[in-house]
C-alpha cells in the first residue's frame, strides 16, 4: 500500500498551537525572545514555509547527502590533490574554515531558538530542521579540515579562531551575534535566513565552489556545495516571517534589513572578497568579487526587496560604490598585517594580476597602485622588514573592520577619514557613516569593544605587536606570511617601481602600539596620514611638540605605504591646522582625537 | 625550525589519545561559553539575551569544572543520527506497508479507536511541547557535546509528532472514530489531561537549563512516556492492534537513547562536583509530584485495557528507575 502524500497529513503535524491555561502566554513567549512587537499574535498564524519537508523525507535526503560528501572526501584522501593545491588557494580554505566552522554552530543556536521561541508552529518545526543542518556544517566544515592538521598548522584555527579574540573573528562574532544570538527570533529570521543567508551566503557558497573547482580542491568544492543545498532550504524561514513583519510594522522590517546588510557587506569585503580577486590563482577566477556581488547580493537582493514592498537600504549608492574600493583596502589591510591572521595572505599583485584588477575596477590604480608600488619596492630592494606592522589600524565600533577601508585614497567622495561621534564622554571611531549610525541606533545592544578598545584598556600586556600576537592566540607558526614568499613581487623589472625613499627614524618596528618611552602622559589617537588607506592608533605624549607628533605619525606610513617627498609636514585637528612648536597638550590634541597629518610643500627641509 | 606535527585540534590536545571522529567534530564548538569571555555574547553585557544566558546558563546551580568532559555514550554525530534514523523511517514505512493501514484499521473496534483516539493521537500535542524545550535545552546548555545530544533529541520528537500526524489522518479515514476531529479538545479539556499538560505548560517555564534538563529528561519524559509509549503499546498488542505496537516500540527506542545520554550527564555533573546530586535532587522532588499527577491522569484513559493501577504504577517505577540510573536514588 503506497503512503499518504505529503499534503495529506503535512498540515496535522504543524497544527499543534493550543491556549495555555497554567502559564501566562507572555512568560512562555518572553517578548524579548519572541519579538512580536506591532504583529498581533494572531497573525503569526499565517506562517507558512513555501518549501516543504516531512521528517522521513529529511532524514532520507541528508543522509544521501552525507554519504556522497564522506565518500568523494574518502576517495581524495589517497591522491595527491592536496599537495598540488596553490598556496593562495589554500589560504581561501583556511580562512573559510575558521571564519565558518564554528559560526555554523552558533547558528545552530540562532535555529534552535526560533524552534524554541517561534510564534508559528509550522516555524518552530521548520527550524528543528535548520538546527540539524547547522549542525551539519559546522561538523563538516571541521572534519574536512582535521585531517590537514599533520601538514599544516594553520588548519587548527578552523577549530579555535572563534575561540579567540583575534581582530577578525571579534570583527565576526560582533557582526554573526548581533545577527542570531541577540536579537528576539522574528528579528533573527529577517537577519539570518532572510537577509543573511539568501542575500550572502550564496556569495560565499557557489562564488567559492566555482573557483574551489578551477583551482583543482575538488574537496572543498564538495563539501561547500553540499553544504549550498541546505541552505536554500532553511533560508526560507526568513520570507514568512518577513511577510507578516512588513504587514504590520514594515519600520522595522526595513531598519532590520538595512543594518544587518550593512555589516554583512562590510564583512564580506574582508572575507570573500581576497579570497576572490587576490588568493584565488589568477587562471582560476570565474568572476570577480564586484560581479558577483552585482548580480548575486545587489540584484537579487534589491529584486526580492521590492517583492516585499521594501525599499533599498538608505545607503545603496554607498554600498555600490564600496564595491570597488572596500574589499580591497581591506585585502591591503590583511596583507600588510599578514602576522595577525592565521592563513598566508598572497599579496596578488604581480604585473600580471594587476592588470586583472585594472580591468575589472579601473580606477583600482589610481586608489591603489601608488601604495603597493611603495610595498614592492621595499620587497624588491630587499627591505621586506617596512612591509611588516608595527601598529595597529583603528577598529570601527560598529564592524570592527579598519577605519578608511570604507573609502579610499585618491577618492572625493568616500575618503579615508573617521566618522568620530563624541557620547558619554568619549570619542568613537567609525569606518563610515552607516555604521555610526547603525550603532547610534542600537547600541544598547551592538555595542562591542575592539581589539583596538582593549589595548586601550589595558588588557593586551606588553602592548606591542609581539604583545598582541600573543593576546590574539596567534602562536608563531600560524602566523600570516605571504603565501608565495613574494614571488609575485619579483616579477617586476628591477628597479620599477622605485624605492620609496627614506622610511624615517622608527622603520624598524618599534613598539609603536604602546605608551611612549619616556617623559609626558600619553595620548592615543586616531591618526591618518594623506595617502595611506588606513587610520592607526599612534600613541603621542602630551610633551611632544605638534611637529615631533607629526614624525612619530609619518614614521609609520612614509616609506612604508607613501613615497617620502621632500617636504615638510603639517598636522590638522578637527580641519584647523596646528603650530608645530606648540605641544601636543597645548595645541589640544586629547586621548581618542582624529589626527591628520599630511605634506606642506611650503616647509620643504624643515623635517 | 619545524613545528610540531599537530594531530588533531589543539584544543583537543591534552586527551592522551586519538580522538575519534565524534570528538572532532563535537568537542568546544559553542564560543559563547569559551573561557575568558568578558561576557556570553559580543555585544553589551546587559543585553536580554546576554542576560538570559548569564542566568539560566552561567549561573545556573548545577555548575561542572569542565563540561566538556561530558561524551554521549551513543556518540551520535550528524552523519550517524541522519542515516540511523532513514533506517529507522525505512523500517516504519515497510510495517506500515506490511499492515496495509486501510484494512487494518478498519477492522480495529471500537472501543479500541476510542483509547487510541483519547491517549495516542492527542500526543502530537505534548510531544510538541517537550520538543519545543528540547531545542531550548539546545540553546542552553553548557557544552556543544550536551548541545548535540539535545538537537538530536528534538530530531526524534519532531519524528514523533509526524507519525502521530500522519497515522492520525491514515486512522481518521479509515475509521468512524473521533479521531482527527477531537485532539486538540482532548488535550485541552479531558481531565485525565489536564495534570500532564499543567506539567509541560510549567516546563515551558524552566529556564534554568539544569532544572530544565532535570525536569524534562529525568522526571518528566521517563514519566509520560513509559505511559504513552509502552504502556500504550502493550495495551495495543494486547487488543490485536499491532501496527500501533510496532511504531510506539520503533519510537521507544529514541526515548531510551535520550534516557543513555541524560543519565549518563547527570552521572557525569555529580562525579564533577558531588553537591551536584543535592541540586538534581531539589529539582528532581520539585517536578515528580507534577509527575505522579500527569501519571495519575493518563493512567485512567488506560483504565479499560490494563489492570487498574498498573500504567501509573509502572510509569513512577520508571521515573525511578531513570533516577536511580542518574545516580539520584
Ligand atoms: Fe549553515
Ligand atoms: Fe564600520
Amino acid at each position: 500500500m503506497a503512503r499518504l502524500p505529503r499534503e495529506e497529513w503535512y498540515d496535522i503535524a504543524r497544527d499543534v498551537d493550543w491556549d495555555l491555561s497554567y502559564v501566562d502566554y507572555d512568560e512562555v513567549f518572553p517578548e524579548w525572545m519572541s519579538g512580536t512587537g506591532k504583529v498581533p499574535r494572531e497573525a503569526w498564524a499565517e506562517w507558512d514555509e513555501p518549501y516543504k519537508v516531512t521528517y522521513p523525507e529529511y532524514v532520507a535526503t541528508q543522509r544521501e547527502k552525507e554519504t556522497g560528501a564522506y565518500s568523494v572526501k574518502a576517495v581524495l584522501r589517497k591522491s595527491r590533490v592536496f599537495d598540488q593545491l596553490d598556496e593562495g588557494w589554500k589560504s581561501v580554505a583556511k580562512q573559510h574554515f575558521g571564519a565558518v566552522a564554528l559560526v555554523e554552530d552558533l547558528a545552530a543556536y540562532a535555529e534552535l531558538r526560533m524552534a524554541r521561541f517561534g510564534l508559528a508552529p509550522a516555524w518552530r518545526n521548520m527550524a528543528v530542521f535548520g538546527a540539524l543542518d547547522e549542525t551539519r556544517h559546522a561538523q563538516i566544515s571541521l572534519y574536512f579540515p582535521h585531517e590537514l592538521l599533520g601538514r599544516d598548522p594553520q588548519y587548527d584555527w578552523a577549530h579555535k579562531a572563534y575561540h579567540t579574540s583575534q581582530w577578525t573573528v571579534a570583527a565576526a562574532r560582533a557582526t554573526f551575534d548581533g545577527m542570531m544570538m541577540n536579537p528576539n527570533v522574528v528579528d533573527v529570521a529577517v537577519q539570518l535566513p532572510f537577509t543573511f543567508e539568501t542575500g550572502f551566503t550564496n556569495v560565499q557558497f557557489v562564488a567559492l565552489a566555482a573557483d574551489a573547482l578551477e583551482s583543482g580542491d575538488i574537496n572543498f568544492a564538495n563539501m561547500i556545495s553540499s553544504i549550498q543545498t541546505d541552505e536554500a532550504r532553511h533560508s526560507q524561514q526568513g520570507g514568512p516571517t518577513l511577510k507578516i513583519l512588513v504587514e504590520h510594522d514594515p519600520r522595522r522590517a526595513q531598519w532590520v534589513i538595512d543594518k544587518t546588510f550593512w555589516v554583512s557587506a562590510r564583512l564580506f569585503s574582508v572575507l570573500t572578497g581576497p579570497a576572490m580577486d587576490y588568493y584565488t590563482p589568477l587562471a582560476m577566477r570565474k568572476q570577480s568579487f564586484k560581479e558577483f556581488m552585482l548580480e548575486w547580493v545587489a540584484g537579487q537582493f534589491a529584486d526580492q526587496l521590492q517583492d516585499y514592498g521594501l525599499k533599498k537600504p538608505w545607503y545603496w549608492d554607498e554600498f555600490l560604490a564600496g564595491l570597488d574600493t572596500w574589499h580591497h583596502g581591506l585585502h591591503l589591510g590583511v596583507w600588510y598585517w599578514r602576522p595577525t591572521v592565521w592563513w598566508n595572505p598572497q599579496g596578488g599583485v604581480s604585473p600580471a594580476e594587476r592588470d586583472w584588477l585594472r580591468e575589472k575596477y579601473p580606477d583600482w590604480e589610481d586608489r591603489f597602485g601608488p601604495i603597493w608600488d611603495v610595498i614592492i619596492g621595499n620587497i624588491n630592494a630587499g627591505q621586506a622588514g617596512l612591509t611588516l606592522p608595527a601598529t595597529l589600524p583603528w577598529l570601527c565600533s560598529l564592524c570592527q573592520l579598519p577605519v578608511g577601508t570604507a573609502g579610499s585614497p585618491g577618492n572625493q567622495r568616500y575618503p579615508v577619514r573617521s566618522y568620530p561621534l563624541s557620547y558619554d564622554g568619549r570619542t568613537y571611531h567609525f569606518c563610515s557613516r552607516p555604521c555610526r549610525q547603525i550603532w547610534w541606533e542600537d547600541r544598547d545592544t551592538l555595542h562591542s569593544p575592539t581589539v583596538v578598545d582593549r589595548v586601550l584598556a589595558g588588557e593586551v600586556q606588553p602592548p606591542t605587536v609581539e604583545g598582541l600576537l600573543t593576546w590574539m592566540g596567534l602562536t608563531p607558526e600560524v602566523r600570516g606570511t605571504d603565501a608565495y614568499g613574494y614571488r609575485w613581487a619579483r616579477a617586476y623589472p628591477p628597479g620599477d617601481p622605485g624605492p620609496a625613499g627614506d622610511a624615517g627614524p622608527a622603520g624598524d618596528a618599534g613598539p609603536a602600539v604602546t605608551e611612549p618611552s619616556n617623559g609626558g602622559r600619553p595620548v592615543p589617537v586616531n591618526a591618518l596620514f594623506a595617502g595611506d588607506f588606513v587610520t592607526q592608533l599612534v600613541t603621542l605624549q602630551d610633551t611632544d611638540t605638534v611637529d615631533q607628533a607629526a614624525s612619530r605619525i609619518a614614521a609609520q606610513v612614509v616609506g612604508r605605504r607613501v613615497r617620502s617627498r621632500e617636504a615638510g609636514l603639517v598636522v590638522r585637528l578637527g580641519g584647523r591646522v596646528l603650530p608645530g612648536e606648540l605641544t601636543v597638550a597645548a595645541a589640544g590634541i586629547g586621548p581618542l582625537d582624529s589626527v591628520d597629518v599630511s605634506w606642506d610643500a611650503g616647509r620643504v627641509g624643515e623635517r | 625550525m619545524a613545528a610540531r606535527r599537530l594531530k588533531t585540534w589543539s584544543a583537543l590536545g591534552q586527551l592522551g589519545r586519538l580522538p575519534g571522529e565524534y570528538e572532532i567534530v563535537t568537542h568546544a564548538l559553542n564560543y559563547t561559553t569559551r573561557p575568558g569571555r568578558p561576557s556570553a555574547l559580543a555585544s553589551n553585557p546587559t543585553t536580554p539575551a546576554n542576560m538570559w544566558l548569564l542566568t539560566y546558563r552561567d549561573s545556573s546551580p548545577l555548575q561542572a569544572g569542565d563540561w566538556l568532559g561530558f561524551r554521549d555514550p551513543d556518540r551520535l554525530t550528524y552523519r550517524a543520527y541522519v542515516t540511523m534514523q532513514d533506517q529507522q523511517e525505512t523500517v516504519v514505512a515497510g510495517v506500515l506497508d506490511e499492515y496495509g493501514p486501510a484494512r487494518h484499521d478498519a477492522s480495529l473496534p471500537s472501543w479500541w479507536l476510542e483509547v487510541l483516539a483519547a491517549l495516542f493521537t492527542p500526543t502530537r500535542f505534548p510531544v510538541h511541547a517537550l520538543q519545543m524545550t528540547s531545542a531550548y535545552l539546545g540553546y542552553l546548555a553548557p557544552s556543544s557535546y550536551i548541545t548535540n545530544c539535545a538537537v538530536f533529541g528534538t530530531g526524534d520528537l519532531l519524528r514523533r509528532v509526524s507519525l502521530v500526524a500522519y497515522r492520525t489522518r491514515q486512522l481518521a479515514e479509515a475509521t468512524d472514530s473521533a479521531i482527527g476531529r477531537t485532539e486538540r479538545a482532548r488535550w485541552q479539556q479531558d481531565e485525565a489531561w489536564q495534570p500532564a499538560r499543567q506539567a509541560l505548560e510549567k516546563l515551558l517555564t524552566a529556564y534554568d537549563w539544569g532544572e530544565c534538563f532535570t525536569a524534562m529528561n529525568l522526571v518528566l519524559r521517563p514519566t509520560l512516556d513509559q505511559i504513552l509509549l509502552h504502556e500504550l503499546a502493550e495495551a495495543a498488542r494486547d487488543s490485536g492492534d499491532e501496527l500501533t505496537w510496532l511504531l510506539l516500540s520503533n519510537l521507544a527506542a529514541d526515548a531510551a537513547r535520550g534516557i543513555r545520554w541524560s543519565t549518563a550527564l547527570a552521572r557525569y555533573a555529580i562525579e564533577q562536583r558531588p553537591e551536584n546530586r543535592d541540586v538534581l535532587r531539589r529539582w528532581a522532588d520539585r517536578w515528580a509530584p507534577r509527575a505522579e499527577a500527569a501519571a495519575a491522569g493518563l493512567g485512567q484513559l488506560l483504565s479499560g485495557v490494563r489492570p487498574a493501577g498498573a500504567a501509573e504504577r509502572a510509569a513512577n517505577s520508571a521515573r525511578h528507575e531513570v533516577l536511580d540510573r542518574a545516580g539520584l536514588a
